[in-house]
């Protein structure tokens, strides 16, 4: 009841004219990244970030949020028209997605996409309503111990489910890790590995990392690739609704993909593939007759696009509740808060409900005018496609060397984007997962703190940890996740091996 | 005499060498860091255990790829060639470029130069050029007069 008080406020909020002109730039803005293939959501809210510098803070997050769900909706489009997944979410719509619409039913397809993905975005914040404020109240109780597990969690998960190759996997993750011990340490303030370099004091900046590794290293690899090629005419699109005897197969598919997504979101360290495939799988399994999938069957499209979008509102609950990014989208909004001087964390909801009831608000009305944009307009985005590289690539460029530069007015921050663009090139090209990267430095800098804080606590007797119930529970599930990856590594089955974030 | 030569060829093997001399490096400062201090643990203990990971998955992986030998990960393939080449260079240098002259010549001179080279892999040379002037300016009048974001800028305020 309380919670539904606040979110009334969040209403008052997220409904100014201002907030809903931020809203609709950020979900259009998410979709255009979304339709285009090669620019995901991560790579997306790195390059509007230095558009928030002079905002208000929620205004800024209500923005970057809508980039994050609407890029879930505007991978859709291509995977279905052109059989290309704008983003890695929507690689499983094209198994069904595209036979759909070589039968003339690529109107349907979308349509069943569009309504799953509000039912499943509207479910998970629902569920992020409800369950916040109570994770939030218990996180409360957690001490450094207990956010250090939790961290070793994420970082686990993290390494068990990502890329082709566990060593690649934990090669990745360290990368990513030691960068974060780049600059000042947190106990001792002993300034590390900058090489007398004053730019490296403070360490890397999050936003040179991430839009090197994501952005730049993608835009590299689409002017290699992609330069001269011209945009696929995509097929009209009518038709949006199911057929009469086909709503109760899909609507049963979209509450199984909502609730399979949701629950996915709240762990650490997954992405938005996981999902998609596990529901995908679950749908194939439990169909009477699962030789029609790959073929164009509409729960193959129904449940891995709610899944796709009920994890994102999922995923919001550790960043709001512990402060613990889930994915690399996740994780540059996190890089978001800390620039508008917010800090995510059990205390985010008490001390600044205004702000986050504001951004859960504005997140149902971001899901309906995306039903709107996908339903009535599903036309216009198609044609998207057809706008050659050869002119997005030099403006996405500059743009982001401008992004880079303007978090901290320096042209190291923008030479720094250009080495791990470079770098995560070639990781790239070598089936280095890029993710991990990303993660681990995020989780790395609350990793050491919470680390060190908890050593000093027990006087350098790591086995303390096992002494507290939760942190021993938590370093337990770690253990086991690590143990489980390492057997199916040798045995060769990776759940989500194949895509990487 | 084979192995030699697949190593040779393996583009893996390279990058691998890469985090090798990366986690070499760190590991090398870390361990002239305090493993541990008077408050408790030292700066150098978490950096000198992930380092020297590193260096041991990248030694592992150098052996797992040179074992496994697969054509996708040969130099030929992963190095970009022709006209891939020339457009992934047009993008780095171009982006260089702007980095080491922007701070003398400002956003506007340096923008249009860097879009120009980036621009006419696409394009003829007039209409990359258009092109780039027309971006510059929308860019210029978005981030520094109306988002008032500080971009470097030349002596006239542009």
């Amino acid at each position: 009841m309380e919670s539904l008080g606040y979110l009334l406020q969040g209403f008052e909020t997220a409904i100014t004219w201002w907030n809903l002109l931020y809203c609709l730039i950020g979900v259009t803005f998410g979709m255009f990244v979304g339709v285009l293939p090669g620019l995901g959501p991560t790579a997306g809210i790195a390059l509007l970030l230095p558009m928030t510098f002079g905002m208000e803070p929620v205004s800024s997050v209500i923005m970057l949020a809508g980039i994050y769900y609407g890029a879930m909706y505007g991978g859709t489009i291509t995977s279905v028209l052109i059989n290309t997944p704008g983003e890695s979410a929507s690689l499983m719509t094209c198994l069904d997605g595209y036979p759909l619409a070589k039968q003339g039913r690529a109107g349907t397809a979308l349509g069943v996409a569009g309504i799953g993905s509000f039912i499943g975005g509207t479910i998970a914040i629902i569920g992020l309503m409800i369950l916040g404020p109570a994770i939030a109240k218990q996180a409360l109780k957690f001490g450094p111990p207990e956010y250090f597990a939790l961290v070793v969690v994420g970082l686990s998960l993290v390494i068990g489910l990502l890329g082709k190759s566990l060593i690649k996997g934990l090669i990745a993750a360290l990368f990513g890790l030691t960068l974060a011990f780049v600059g000042m340490d947190p106990v001792t303030a002993t300034v590390r590995f900058a090489f007398g370099q004053e730019n490296l004091a403070d360490g890397f900046s999050f936003i040179s990392i991430a839009m090197g590794m994501f952005g730049l290293s993608e835009l590299f690899i689409n002017a290699e690739e992609n330069l001269k090629a011209k945009g696929e005419r995509p097929p009209k699109i009518q038709n949006m609704l199911p057929r009469r005897e086909e709503w109760n197969p899909v609507l049963k598919s979209i509450f199984r993909g909502s609730f399979l997504g949701f629950i996915l979101g709240l762990v650490p360290g997954t992405n938005s593939v996981i999902p998609t495939i596990l529901s995908y799988s679950l749908e194939k399994k439990i169909a009477k007759d699962p030789s029609r999938f790959g073929k164009g069957a509409l729960e193959g499209v129904a449940g891995p696009e709610t899944a796709n979008n009920a994890y994102s509102g999922g995923a919001l609950i550790p960043l709001f509740t512990l402060g613990i990014p889930s994915s690399p989208a996740v994780a540059v909004l996190l890089g978001a808060f800390i620039i508008h001087g917010l800090t995510p964390g059990p205390t985010l909801m008490q001390k600044n409900p205004q702000f986050v009831w504001g951004v859960i608000a504005s997140m149902f009305i971001g899901n309906l005018i995306l039903l709107i944009m996908n339903l009535p307009m599903a036309n216009l985005w198609a044609r998207i496609t057809m706008v050659p590289f050869k002119l997005l690539l030099p403006i996405i460029f500059i743009v982001t060397a401008v992004g880079s530069f303007s978090i901290n007015n320096s042209l190291f921050d923008v030479g720094a984007m250009l080495i791990f663009g470079i770098i995560g090139y070639f990781m790239k090209k070598m089936e280095f997962p890029v993710g991990p990267v990303i993660l681990t430095f995020v989780l790395g800098k609350i990793m050491e703190s919470s680390l060190l804080k908890s050593l000093t606590m027990f006087s350098g007797k790591f086995y303390m940890f096992f002494q507290r119930p939760i942190s021993a529970t938590l370093l337990i599930i770690a253990i086991a996740t690590i143990v489980i990856s390492l057997s199916l590594e040798f045995k060769n089955k990776k759940i989500g091996g194949e895509v990487e974030i | 005499m084979k192995i030699i030569q697949s190593t040779i060829k393996n583009a893996e093997v390279y990058l691998s060498l890469f985090f090798i001399l990366f986690g070499g490096v760190i590991f090398w400062q870390a361990s002239n860091m305090h493993y541990y201090s008077e408050f408790g643990p030292g700066p150098g203990l978490l950096p000198l255990w992930t380092s020297g990971f590193i260096i041991f998955l990248a030694i592992a992986n150098i052996v797992k790829s040179v074992k496994l030998n697969k054509d996708s990960t040969s130099l030929a393939k992963i190095f970009p060639k022709g006209t891939g080449l020339v457009n992934l260079l047009a993008c780095v240098v171009g982006l260089a470029l702007y980095i080491t002259i922007v701070k003398y010549i400002g956003f506007t001179i340096s923008g249009i130069l860097m879009l120009t080279i980036l621009f006419s892999r696409g394009y003829k040379w007039y209409w990359a050029l258009g092109l780039s002037i027309l971006v510059t300016g929308i860019l210029f009048w978005l981030f520094v007069l109306t988002l008032g974001v500080p971009l470097p800028l030349n002596s006239f305020g542009w």
